[in-house]
């Protein structure tokens, strides 16, 4: 097996193969994730989505964008706004913001309603105020997808593509993945077998920065959610399994499966879990 | 979510986080009164559960506590078992439970009321690790400057 390590958007990557990957390959996945980077990321300055948070106006965005903001968009649905790209400003007003101020605002607005706010139509977003998009809830797990692509169109058949713990896994040999404790990162809650598939986890407790203050936060409230501990999902892409990650917090699974094909397991501060049905693996109970 | 927690030796209201989390976490929270459930409320305000260095009395503890759920408001009875600050056994009851969830449980969901117990990541034959624990360098930097400052 080869490994190949590297720090991307500002977190630890792994991407393992039977066979190093060539250079040019690797220089490729590189210049991807830079070019993902520079669109989406609200911690850089020079990026497409700060220049979105200047001014209201009309925005053609790369053809990677489509998938993410139509997943944000059905996921903004079927959680009534409770999971939305609009958390951006909100998450800076409280101390997420570029420097890492991490010392909220004294005065904090109201996450704006979608509709209010922009329209996405066929690659374009009208603005019709300055916005702060942050599509912390799925772009992850959409950039391991991205990873994972190029892979594949490198006619690759057997990997793991992990995004600190945002998976995907494709391969005969399922992939066995211990579920991190959201209290003590030296203990799991349980394992997954992943087999050519996604799994994502979303838990607050370890990018908390002051008490109820972290980065998942209820779209119609403003506030960090304090409802559940710790979620995983599992699905065929990476950006459904993060993004239903995130909206765990703010629904059902039941709800959800009524729109999405996923399993999850689910935790609650009282340590109480939940899981679906044909979930594969092993909890801790 | 609060919840009060008492013992022979000790009522403690722990706010913001679970309550293994804080049990787990947090240093200082704990105030033993000598009283049998009587008063001695200490109060934290810590929601991270991420610090390491907290000490806790072993011995079972019980705790009501309510929460508000994606479902509507529940009650819950935690019983928990410590040693040397580790979890080694723990039951949850729920005192009122939530019509919706238990719905969608039979439809969809499993083992809503189960209680996970952690175990250490060394002794499993796992390759991959799920979870929230690694983030960002530079929020991790920041978070210790402002510990530090706030420390002065």
């Amino acid at each position: 097996m080869a490994e190949l390590r590297f720090e991307a958007i500002g977190t630890s990557w792994q991407i393992d193969t039977r066979n190093p990957l060539a250079t040019q390959l690797v220089d490729a996945i590189r210049e991807r994730i830079e070019l993902y980077d520079a669109t989406w990321s609200r911690f850089r300055a020079d990026s497409f989505v700060s220049r979105v948070a200047e001014t209201a106006g009309t925005w053609r965005f790369p053809a990677d964008a489509a998938p993410l903001f139509d997943l944000y968009r059905q996921l903004y649905d079927t959680t009534d706004g409770a999971v939305t790209p609009l958390v951006g400003r909100r998450l800076e007003e409280l101390g997420y913001d570029r420097d890492y101020s991490l010392r909220p605002a004294t005065h904090l607005t109201s996450v704006p309603a979608w509709d209010d706010v922009m329209h996405w139509d066929d690659g374009i977003l009208t603005t019709t105020q300055p916005v702060v998009l942050d599509v912390g809830a799925a772009g992850k797990g959409y950039l391991v997808d991205i990873v994972a692509g190029l892979l594949r169109d490198a006619g690759i058949d057997e990997y793991v593509v992990d995004g600190s713990g945002d998976l995907v896994h494709r391969g005969d040999q399922p992939l066995r993945v211990g579920l991190e404790h959201p209290f003590d990162p030296k203990l799991a809650i349980g394992v997954y077998d992943l087999a050519n598939g996604a799994l994502c986890a979303s838990a607050p407790g370890r990018r908390a920065w002051g008490t109820g203050l972290h980065h998942i936060l209820d779209g119609l409230s403003g506030e960090p959610t304090t409802t559940v501990a710790a979620t995983w999902a599992s699905a065929t892409t990476g950006l459904l399994a993060d993004g239903l990650a995130t909206a765990l917090f703010f629904t059902t699974g039941e709800r959800l499966a009524s729109r999405f094909d996923f399993e999850y397991v689910r935790m609650f501060p009282d340590s109480r879990v939940e899981h679906s049905r044909h979930f594969t693996g092993e909890l801790f109970t | 979510m609060t919840i009060t927690l008492r013992t022979k030796t000790a009522l403690v209201t722990l706010a913001s986080i679970g309550l293994l989390g804080t049990l787990a976490g947090c240093s200082g929270t704990a105030q033993a009164d000598g009283t049998s459930g009587g008063s001695g409320v200490a109060t934290t305000g810590n929601s991270t559960g991420s610090t390491t260095n907290g000490t806790y009395k072993d011995g079972s503890y019980n705790a009501d506590g309510s929460y508000v759920s994606p479902g509507g408001q529940e009650t819950i009875n935690v019983a928990l078992t410590l040693k040397a600050n580790v979890v080694t056994a723990i039951t949850v009851k729920t005192v009122t439970a939530d019509p919706t969830a238990t719905q969608y449980e039979a439809m969809f969901v499993q083992g809503i009321s189960k209680v996970v117990v952690g175990r250490t990541l060394d002794s499993l034959a796992v390759t991959k690790v799920s979870g929230s624990s690694l983030t960002s360098q530079g929020f991790d930097k920041a978070l210790e400057a402002i510990k530090t400052a706030a420390a002065k």
